[in-house]
């Protein structure tokens, strides 16, 4: 019988005229959006998934054993650069034979000064924009790389062919791509803030969606009175009601299934903060989005009912009895408590070990904000209550939200939630950074850049100090060439190895970066003490002492020269100082000396190490470094220094809040903006008449604003004790006493900016519904 | 400029409603303390010249002038302001604002106003009691009968003590007894107040109220023969 009632809703919904129909629409549309959420929220475990292969596929790992060289492999080098911020990632390929493996994605390996590119990298590098990079990639654009061998369509990645590679020269040699490895398990709170962040970021969605079905609920049940008339009895309407918005439902569920397919197409087209994903990607988990399909219509006839508790539809008219009926706190308030001991049972977490119980956590979480959910329309009817007095838009504001200030409630639930659950995610995030966060001991106030090469010999390290150093944008360079030197004559009794120490030459300022060197001239030698304790002075004494002679050309596999010795004597003059952090944040110890003091000639395995103070008012300084060292050699390291370095996995969950959060917002700025006008169009008549006897429209537009603000400022008051309480239950989970609350004002700020925002597009409709036209009824 | 002895006077109004003409040419006057009836039948343009007459909407051409006054030539802040000042209304279902108690329904329009607060609901209370209404002050629009609400819309549109009274079918929706009381009520206080009032009707024996009858047709205002 009631599956015969619901059936006759939804005759009426699809049959019931223009009305009907708008209404369905508006249902239809706020469905659509939300399923689209949900189905964009299903995709992302594939989104993740199909990363994480193609990454796999095309990593170039190096076995254990060498790989012997064959007609079937390749030499392959890993290069990396960032250009304006964005990061550039390439490898060096050199076929050892036609039947060399091609990385995924490409059809044919690029020959010597051939790439082939990502598309992004493609369109980069043809823009006004890539011109500097163009400089930094001299290589000719043979191809693109297809899907397979792409992360994402956004990006930035190529392949470029060389004929100059060589394993000595930092590459290693590949018989084919792709490793099957298992990514490193996630670390037990992040995996807290994962799944907190689902219920945060889908529990506004689930609040839009119920909000959605009973859009033009109120004018329905007006025409469903009319049913009444002719013998239809109060569960008969109310089914009735409840088919109509499963048409809406459904019909919403199909729209938004198609535009989410349809717009997936672009999806391509959108980077945000450094993802981007392929169409194909984007494809929910079969089991979500029977889910999503089966949840939705069950929701709205679900809310649809639970509404039309309070509702009598009578003959004459719809009757709301439930403003006489206060609300109870008793039963509310046990909802969010008995959300916070969930939390609280499910025991310490720490970043190394703890048991994740996620069906603990989710149901605790999506009782805390449900529970907001619930708390909202008591705290709204309670404060409004004992509000009075002011002038006329308080008073029409007040005494409306008095008689019935459930919608009003409805209409900020969304916002409420979203803003209490960002609150306890900013506040139970910005606590545990610190433990994602590494302080690196760089120091980039004394440089900016740390230039590595590979391998050097004596010509490519000098051409690099006299290249950086004339580069557009360069105030300073702090260079230094590195090797070992170790003790003369063989290992004695009780030693395992001869020991040893670094070399460093460098000029007088660069030394005196890296040691408390005092005065200094060009033929000084140091012997530099370790500070940082890594290194005994005895052991250093061993073969740094003034007059003693070292050798550079010891083989460490046969512990004999390499070839005839290659000695130099120590000076008598060199004096010990003690070592100084340098800006990249090592401690450089053993023996330093000028370039007049020591040759490096001399050196054997030489490396090139350059730091890079540059102009901050050339904004590309950092660009043209990086052309600079990718002119001396495509594989030398250019390192920015920076205090703080992130957990990858930190930045990447970092990421996907910033993403997820930022759609949960629009939508529920949409939901407000559909709501508010809902409730504007069923006053239309009245503000008429209020406008027709000479009520200024400031005075109703103040009205509304008040109206929207009451509830508002009472939930944003509601979202922060909430959002609070279920942050420090999760920080008492992990463990952790001390908070920052600064972190919760922005969510707060957030919250009622978006308001405002709501409001003032609301503005225009509410002018235009003042027009006397809500007078005519003929 | 209004021809002499009149308070309110439209000339040649035409008004349409996409390609639907509602007024076409139709002329008005009205004397103070007078009240006259607008009559016709449904879709015959009544409510659209009552409309155009206290400025709710401005005619597509023609002129209205209230006093010295051209209403079509003012801006709609003034029209607002004049609305306020000299104008009241009661409309079909009275129109109360229902989260208002029925005090504060009529003291409205006198905060509006500028009125204080309790000087407004002070002399809204003496206009309940006039209209016999003063047990409902502090209910809402919701939990009184019809009438009592209607009698309620009309202590609103006379408590500013204004010049001019609009009503639109203003016993619509109430049974004989309950629309004779109200009409009583309403031409009694408003000749009390000296208040000129237009009342929109189809019903003969509400019209038999007024002083002097019009009949709307075809969007043309015409004298009726034979009126008092």
């Amino acid at each position: 019988m009631r599956a015969r009632h619901l059936a006759l809703g939804v005759r009426f919904a699809a049959g019931g005229g223009r009305e009907g129909w708008i209404r369905t629409i508006l249902t239809a549309v706020g469905v659509a959006l939300g399923v689209m959420l949900l189905l964009a929220a299903a995709s992302i475990p594939h989104v993740l998934d199909a990363r994480q292969q193609r990454g796999d596929a095309r990593t170039a790992v190096e076995g254990a054993k060498p790989v012997a060289r064959s007609s079937a492999t390749l030499l392959y080098a890993r290069t990396e650069t960032s250009f304006r911020g964005d990061a550039i990632t390439g490898a060096l390929l050199r076929p050892d034979g036609p039947d060399a493996p091609a990385p995924p994605g490409v059809r044919e390996l690029p020959h010597s000064g051939e790439m082939v590119v990502s598309p992004a990298l493609k369109e980069l590098l043809a823009s006004p924009e890539g011109k500097l990079l163009r400089e930094r990639l001299p290589f000719t654009t043979v191809g693109t790389i297809g899907q397979p061998g792409l992360t994402g369509p956004g990006e930035l990645t190529y392949y470029a062919g060389s004929d100059t590679l060589s394993t000595a020269h930092g590459a290693h040699r590949l018989a084919r791509f792709g490793v099957g490895t298992q990514p490193p398990p996630l670390n037990p709170m992040l995996l807290v803030t994962i799944i907190v962040a689902c219920v945060v970021l889908l529990m506004p969605v689930a609040i839009f969606i119920a909000t959605a079905v009973r859009f033009g609920g109120e004018r329905r049940d007006r025409r469903l009175a009319a049913l009444r008339l002719v013998g239809a009895d109060v569960p008969m309407v109310r089914w009735m009601a409840a088919g109509e918005a499963l048409f809406g439902a459904v019909v919403g569920l199909l729209l938004g299934t198609v535009v989410f397919l349809a717009l997936r197409q672009f999806i391509g087209s959108v980077t945000l903060w450094d993802v981007s994903a392929f169409p194909g990607d984007l494809t929910p988990l079969p089991a979500l989005a029977a889910l999503v399909a089966l949840a939705v219509p069950l929701c709205a006839v679900a809310v649809t009912l639970f509404a039309l508790r309070g509702v009598t539809i009578e003959p004459l008219g719809v009757v709301r009895n439930n403003a006489g009926r206060r609300r109870r706190l008793w039963w509310r308030l046990p909802v969010p408590v008995t959300g916070i001991a969930l939390l609280l049972l499910n025991g310490r977490v720490d970043r190394g070990n703890g048991v994740v119980n996620p069906y603990l956590i989710a149901g605790g979480a999506v009782l805390v904000l449900f529970g907001i959910t619930l708390l909202l329309p008591w705290v709204v009817e309670a404060v409004v209550a004992r509000l009075g007095g002011g002038p006329v838009p308080w008073q029409l504001a007040t005494r409306r939200l008095q008689l019935g200030s459930g919608s009003a409630a409805r209409a900020v639930s969304g916002i409420t939630v979203a803003v209490a659950g960002a609150i306890a995610l900013q506040l139970f995030f910005s606590t545990i950074q610190s433990d994602f966060m590494k302080v690196t001991g760089q120091d980039p106030s004394r440089a900016q850049l740390s230039l590595t090469l590979p391998s050097g010999d004596v010509a490519t390290t000098r051409k690099m100090m006299a290249q950086v150093r004339t580069t557009e944008g360069v105030r300073g360079v702090i260079a230094t060439v590195e090797a070992s030197a170790s003790r003369p004559g063989p290992v004695r009794k009780g030693e395992a190895f001869a020991p040893s120490t670094q070399v460093t030459v460098g000029d007088c300022p660069t030394l005196g970066e890296l040691a408390h060197t005092g005065a200094c001239k060009d033929g000084d030698v140091f012997i530099v003490k370790d500070n940082s304790g890594l290194v005994d002075d005895g052991y250093l004494f061993k073969t740094a002492r003034p007059g003693a002679q070292v050798l550079f050309n010891r083989d460490p596999q046969t512990e004999e020269p390499d070839g005839a010795p290659r000695l130099w004597t120590l000076p008598k003059s060199a004096r010990t100082v003690d070592s100084r952090k340098a800006p990249s944040g090592e401690t450089a110890f053993g023996i330093f000396a000028t370039p007049g003091a020591l040759d490096t000639a001399v050196l054997d395995h030489p490396t090139a190490h350059a730091m890079v103070k540059t102009d901050p008012a050339v904004p590309d300084a950092a660009e043209y470094v990086r052309n600079t060292a990718a002119r001396i050699d495509p594989q030398m390291r250019v390192i920015t220094l920076q205090n703080l370095e992130r957990d990858k996995q930190y930045n990447s969950v970092r990421t996907g809040l910033l993403v997820a959060s930022t759609a949960t917002l629009a939508l529920i700025a949409a939901s407000m903006l559909v709501t508010t006008l809902e409730q504007l169009r069923e006053r239309r008549r009245l503000l008429s008449v209020l406008v027709a006897f000479g009520t200024r429209r400031a005075t109703l537009g103040w009205s509304v604003l008040w109206q929207t603000a009451v509830p508002v400022v009472l939930g944003l008051a509601l979202a922060l004790v909430g959002g609070a309480g279920l942050g420090l239950a999760l920080l008492s989970m992990a463990g952790k006493t001390t908070f920052d609350w600064s972190v919760v004002w922005p969510m707060v700020a957030t919250g009622a900016g978006l308001v405002l925002l709501v409001t003032l597009f609301s503005l225009p409709p509410l002018w235009r519904m003042m027009r006397p036209d809500g007078l005519r009824t003929e | 400029m209004t021809p002499a002895g009149s308070l309110l006077h439209a000339s040649a109004l035409r008004k349409a409603y996409g390609t639907t003409p509602a007024l076409d040419g139709a002329d008005f006057s009205l004397h103070a303390g007078e009240v006259v009836a607008v009559m016709g039948p449904s879709g015959s343009g009544k409510s659209t010249l009552l409309h155009c007459l206290a400025g709710i909407i401005g005619p597509d051409s023609g002129t209205v002038h209230y006093g010295n006054r051209e209403l079509t030539a003012m801006s709609d802040a003034e029209r607002s302001a004049l609305r306020r000042a000299d104008f009241g209304f009661v409309f079909q279902f009275g129109q109360l604002v229902p989260e208002l108690t029925c005090l504060e329904n009529v003291a409205l329009p006198l905060r509006l106003t500028g009125a204080k607060r309790k000087e407004a609901e002070a002399r809204s209370l003496e206009w309940l009691e006039r209209l016999e209404v003063d047990t409902v002050a502090a209910k809402r629009p919701g939990e009184v009968s019809g009438g009592q609400g209607q009698r309620v819309a009309v202590a609103r549109a006379l408590a500013g003590t204004p010049r001019v009274v609009f009503a639109d079918e203003p016993t619509g929706a109430l049974d004989s007894l309950n629309g004779e009381r109200v009409m009583t009520l309403l031409t009694e206080a408003s000749r009390a107040t000296s208040a000129a009032v237009v009342l929109v009707t189809h019903e003969a024996r509400v019209a038999a109220y007024s002083d002097r009858e019009v009949v709307v047709r075809d969007g043309v205002a015409r004298e009726m023969v034979g009126a008092v």
